[in-house]
C-alpha cells in the first residue's frame, strides 16, 4: 500500500497553531429582545408550512416562528430560545393561521404563567386536551416565567399535542448557567465544553399530515412513523449547514465537529411520540444531566459538587419528553498505532520527542506510546474496496489520499468521520428510502481546521 | 421443473461462476494473522506464537431454523477461523451464523480479524460489500470503525483485516454497517465482549464473606463485579416478511418493518433451553439449495445453569432494528454493575450499581447484570421480555423471547 500522505506536512504546520484557533461554538438560536439586559420578551408565531423530505415528499407542517425577525420563516422545529439563568421571560405566542387554538408548554419551568390578549378560547367541548392558555387565528397569547435553573429543555404545544406536536409545534430551551455562561451547561466546572451542539429528535407519521393537509380526520391514536428527523431534517439533509436556502422551514443542521482532546457539548432531546437509542460512533459519552437536573449527590450544592453520578456509556436511551446533556471526548488514545501516520524520520514530534514515549501530546493528543507506529495491516487493493464518501482515502488523521474516481470527495481537511444514529436501524430510511432518517456525522477534524 | 428449482438452478450457476472468477481477477482471501505458520488464518497450531488472537470470518448469507420450524433466510457472519484461504470461498458459501460467532477478547490482547466476502449465493443479484463495526469501541478510527460511509468495506472475493488494540473490557458487540437497516435486519449480528486484566486475581467479595472470585466483568478493584458463570445474551428480532421478500428478490419493506420472531442468541423459546448448538436446519431446506449438509448455523447457547451460591453474570445486549424490549427475571433480582462498556460508576468511583427486575434496552445498548444465587432456592426461574406479546415465535403465541434460569 503506498500513502502519498499529502497532507501531513500541513498537518504538522497546523498542529503548531492549534490551541490559539480553538473557537467557541454555539448553537443556534434567538435571544430575544431586551432593554435591561433581564427582561427577555419573544414574540413568536404559529403558521401553516410545507417542507420537502429527502425521499420527494412534501409534508404540511405547522410551525413556530420568529417574529422578531421579518428575515425568517416559520421552522421545525421552533426557534431555539436560548436565555439565561434568572431571565425574567416573556413569550407572545401569536396563531398566525392555524385553524385551531395553539398553545406552548415549558416542561422543567416552574410558575408558568399565561395570560390572552383576547377572549379566552379554552375548548370547552373537552373532545382534545389542552394543558394551558390558548390562542386561536389572529389572537396572542402571553407566558412568562423565570428561567431559574439552567439546563435543556423543550417546549412543545399544549393544545391538541398528540396533533400539533406531531405536525411540528415543538422546539429547544436552553437555559445557559450563571457561570461562566458560555462554555459550561450547568454552574459545576465538570459541565464545561468547547463545543455544543443539538440533537433534536423527532418523527412523523406522512398520514395525519396528508389527512391535515386534506381537511380529514386525522387518526393519531393509530400512530406509524416512517419518517424520523434530527434537528428538524431527515439524513442526509442533517449534515448540511444551518440555515441553507433550499429548506427554509428546516434551518438546523446536526453536522458535529471537534478536534482530538476537545469536550462536546451534546444536548439531546426526545421531542417525538417513540424511544430512540442514540449511539455515538467514535467513543464514550458522560451523561452528567437529565431533564435539566444534574445527576450530582448534593443538587443544593451542585455548582461545587459537581455531576457526581454522571455515568459513561456508547447508547443514549432517548425517551419522549426527556432531555440528556453529555459531554463526549475523542483523542485516539489506545490505537495501537500512530493515528496521524508519522514515520521515524519525518521530523514528527510527540510531546517534544521524535520517539515514542509514554506521555500524550498536549495539542494534538496523540497517544506517544504509539508514536511512529505504522498501521498494523495491509489494507486490500482499491479494486477490493468500496470507499464511503465521507473517507479521506488515508487512515491517518490529517492526512489523504488519492481515490478512484468518483470515490470519497466529501472529506475536505483529512477529517475522521463518525456517524451518530438512532440505533433501531429501521429510523434509518426515509419512508422505505435507504439511507436517511435520524443520523447525522461527527468529525474530528486535525488540530488547526478552523471550527465555527 | 418447477420455478422454483429453476430459480435455484439458475443462483448455481452464477455461484459457481462467482467463486470460480474470484481467482481471476485481483480479489482474494487473505487473511493476516501474525504467528500464523501454516496459512489457515490462526496461531493456535503446535509451534505457533498465539500472542496476538485472529479470527477469520465470512460475510455472506445462510439459513437458520426458527423455533416453529420455519426456516428462515438471512445475511450473516460465518467463522472461518482455521479454514486456508484457498478453501474460504467454498467453505464459505451459506457459512452465515445467527448469532455470529462470538467475539470472546482479553484487555491487553491485540486482536486481528479478517473479513472475507463470499458473497450471497441466494442473492446473485447482489454485489454487496459488507463491514464488522466493533459497537461501542473506544477511542476508534474510521478506518476500522466499519461504517462503509465513513470508511471501507470489502468487495466479494476478497479480505479486510481489522485490527483493534484491546484495552477496555466489557460489553461491546459487532454487525455489518453496509446498508445496515437490510444487512442488520438480515441477521449481521453478534456477541462481542472484553475480559479484564483483573481476571484471575482471587479476589473475595463483600470482604470476610468467603466468597472468593477469580472471575470479573470490570477492572473493579474490591471484587464487586465478581462472578462465577458467564452468559452472553443478544436478544433480537426477525421480520420473517422482510427475509421472505429478501429471498424471493422483492422490493424490500422498511416502513412496514416489524419483527415477528423475537429472540436470544438466535434462538426462541423452546430452543432456548437447548445447551450448544440447534440442530441444523439442513434437513428443512429445499434439497436445491447449496447448504452445506449438517452445518450448524446457530451456535451460541442461552442455557443459562449455575449451582446455587454462584453469581452469574448475564452479558445483556439488543441489536435488533425495530424495537425496545425489556427483558425480566423472576424470581432472581439482577444487579446492573455496567452499562455500555463501562463499570457502573461515577467519575469519582461511586458505584451507581443497583437492583432490578427488569430492564430496557434499545438497539445497541448493552448492560451487564449480576444474578446471586446466594439467596434464592434451588429450582428453575426465567428470562423473559416483558413486552409479552413478543412470548411468540411468528404465528406461533408461544415461545420467543425467554430462556430458564437453572439453580442447582
Amino acid at each position: 500500500m503506498k500513502l502519498l500522505r499529502s497532507f501531513a506536512a500541513l498537518t504538522s504546520a497546523l498542529v503548531l497553531s492549534a490551541t490559539s484557533l480553538t473557537v467557541q461554538a454555539e448553537i443556534m438560536g434567538i435571544e430575544g429582545t431586551t432593554t435591561d439586559g433581564h427582561q427577555k420578551t419573544f414574540n413568536l408565531e404559529a403558521a401553516a408550512a410545507a417542507i420537502s423530505t429527502p425521499d420527494g415528499d412534501n409534508l404540511l407542517i405547522w410551525a413556530y416562528g420568529d417574529l422578531d425577525n421579518a428575515a425568517t420563516e416559520v421552522q421545525y422545529p421552533g426557534p431555539t430560545i436560548i436565555v439565561h439563568e434568572g431571565d425574567a421571560v416573556t413569550i407572545n405566542l401569536t396563531n398566525t393561521d392555524i385553524a385551531e387554538p395553539v398553545s406552548m408548554v415549558f416542561p422543567g419551568m416552574q410558575n408558568v404563567a399565561a395570560v390572552v390578549s383576547n377572549d379566552l378560547n379554552i375548548d370547552g367541548s373537552t373532545d382534545r386536551v389542552v394543558l394551558t392558555e390558548e390562542a386561536s387565528i389572529g389572537e396572542t397569547v402571553t407566558y412568562s416565567f423565570t428561567a431559574s435553573k439552567p439546563g435543556t429543555y423543550l417546549y412543545h404545544s399544549g393544545s391538541n399535542p398528540d396533533l400539533q406536536v406531531e405536525m411540528g409545534l415543538s422546539g429547544a430551551l436552553i437555559v445557559r448557567p450563571a457561570t461562566n455562561p458560555d462554555s459550561q451547561a450547568y454552574n459545576n466546572a465538570d459541565s464545561a465544553y468547547d463545543h455544543e451542539y443539538l440533537y433534536f429528535l423527532t418523527e412523523m407519521d406522512t398520514a395525519i399530515h396528508q389527512a391535515v393537509d386534506l381537511g380529514l380526520q386525522p387518526d393519531t391514536s393509530n400512530y406509524h412513523a416512517v419518517l424520523w428527523f434530527m434537528n428538524g431534517r431527515n439524513g442526509p439533509d442533517t449534515m448540511f449547514d444551518h440555515n441553507v436556502a433550499w429548506m427554509p422551514h428546516q434551518p438546523y443542521g446536526s453536522l458535529t465537529r471537534m478536534h482530538p482532546g476537545e469536550k462536546v457539548l451534546l444536548r439531546i432531546i426526545g421531542a417525538g411520540h417513540d424511544m430512540h437509542p442514540l449511539h455515538t460512533h467514535g467513543n464514550h459519552f458522560l451523561q452528567i444531566a437529565r431533564d435539566g437536573q444534574v445527576l450530582t449527590s448534593d443538587p443544593a450544592n451542585a455548582a461545587t459538587v459537581g455531576a457526581d453520578l454522571a455515568f459513561g456509556d456508547y447508547t443514549q436511551q432517548v425517551l419522549p419528553g426527556a432531555t440528556y446533556d453529555a459531554i463526549f471526548e475523542w483523542t485516539g488514545r489506545n490505537m495501537g498505532w500512530d493515528i496521524y501516520g508519522h514515520t521515524a524520520g519525518d521530523g514528527s514530534l510527540c510531546n517534544g520527542q521524535e520517539t515514542a514515549s509514554d506521555s500524550t501530546d498536549p495539542v494534538s493528543f496523540e497517544d506517544c506510546r504509539y508514536h511512529n507506529a505504522p498501521i498494523p495491516v495491509d489494507l486490500p487493493e482499491n479494486l477490493d474496496l468500496t470507499f464511503g464518501g465521507f473517507y479521506s482515502g488515508s487512515p491517518y488523521l490529517g492526512s489523504m489520499e488519492s481515490l478512484p474516481p468518483g470515490e470519497g470527495g466529501l472529506n475536505l481537511n483529512g477529517g475522521l468521520f463518525f456517524m451518530w444514529h438512532s440505533h433501531t436501524e429501521k429510523e434509518l430510511v426515509n419512508n422505505d428510502i435507504f439511507p436517511g432518517g435520524m443520523m447525522t456525522m461527527l468529525i474530528v477534524e486535525p488540530p488547526g481546521v478552523p471550527i465555527p | 421443473m418447477n420455478k422454483k428449482a429453476i430459480s435455484l438452478m439458475v443462483r448455481a450457476v452464477i455461484a459457481g461462476a462467482m467463486i470460480s472468477c474470484a481467482g481471476l481477477a485481483s480479489a482474494t482471501v487473505y487473511t493476516q494473522c501474525p504467528g500464523d505458520l501454516n496459512g489457515d488464518g490462526d496461531n493456535i497450531d503446535a509451534g505457533e506464537d498465539s500472542t496476538v488472537k485472529c479470527m477469520h470470518l465470512s460475510g455472506g448469507d445462510g439459513y437458520i431454523k426458527m423455533a416453529d420450524d420455519r426456516p428462515m433466510y438471512m445475511f450473516g457472519f460465518g467463522n472461518m477461523t482455521g479454514v486456508p484461504d484457498g478453501q474460504v470461498m467454498s467453505e464459505g458459501v451459506l457459512s452465515a451464523e445467527f448469532p455470529a460467532p462470538s467475539i470472546d477478547l482479553k484487555e491487553g490482547q491485540p486482536f486481528y480479524l479478517t473479513l472475507s466476502n463470499v458473497g450471497m449465493v441466494m442473492r446473485p443479484d447482489l454485489f454487496d460489500p459488507h463491514t464488522v463495526h466493533f459497537h461501542g469501541f473506544p477511542n476508534a478510527s474510521s478506518v476500522f470503525d466499519g461504517l462503509p460511509d465513513t470508511g471501507i468495506a470489502i468487495n466479494m472475493g476478497a479480505s479486510l483485516t481489522y485490527y483493534y488494540n484491546v484495552q477496555d473490557p466489557g460489553t461491546y458487540m459487532y454487525h455489518c454497517h453496509v446498508e445496515a437497516t437490510e444487512h442488520m435486519q438480515m441477521g449481521m449480528l453478534g456477541n462481542l465482549y472484553v475480559h479484564p486484566k483483573q481476571d484471575g486475581t482471587p479476589i473475595e467479595y463483600p470482604a470476610a464473606s468467603g466468597r472468593i472470585f477469580d472471575k470479573f466483568v470490570y477492572n473493579d478493584g474490591d471484587g464487586s463485579t465478581g462472578y462465577d458463570v458467564e452468559v452472553p445474551i443478544q436478544i433480537g428480532s426477525f421480520d420473517s416478511r422482510f427475509h421472505d421478500a429478501s429471498e424471493g428478490v422483492q422490493p424490500l419493506p422498511f416502513a412496514e418493518m416489524e419483527d415477528n420472531y423475537p429472540m436470544m442468541n438466535g434462538r426462541g423459546y423452546p430452543d432456548t433451553v437447548i445447551q450448544g448448538s440447534l440442530p441444523s436446519v439442513d434437513s428443512y431446506l429445499d434439497p436445491g439449495i447449496p447448504f452445506k449438509p449438517g452445518r450448524q448455523t446457530q451456535r451460541v447457547s442461552t442455557h443459562i445453569e449455575a449451582t446455587q451460591g454462584e453469581k452469574i453474570l448475564l452479558r445483556l445486549s439488543n441489536l435488533n432494528v425495530t424495537r425496545f424490549y425489556s427483558l425480566n427475571t423472576l424470581g432472581i433480582p439482577m444487579q446492573v454493575v455496567g452499562m455500555g462498556a463501562k463499570q457502573h460508576i461515577s467519575p469519582d468511583g461511586k458505584k451507581l450499581y443497583y437492583k432490578t427486575n427488569s430492564v430496557t434496552l434499545g438497539g445497541g445498548e448493552a448492560i451487564d447484570v449480576l444474578l446471586d444465587t446466594a439467596d434464592v432456592a434451588a429450582g428453575k426461574y426465567y428470562l423473559y421480555t416483558g413486552n409479552l406479546n413478543y412470548l411468540s415465535n411468528g404465528d406461533e403465541d408461544f415461545g420467543g423471547m425467554m430462556t430458564e434460569i437453572i439453580v442447582n
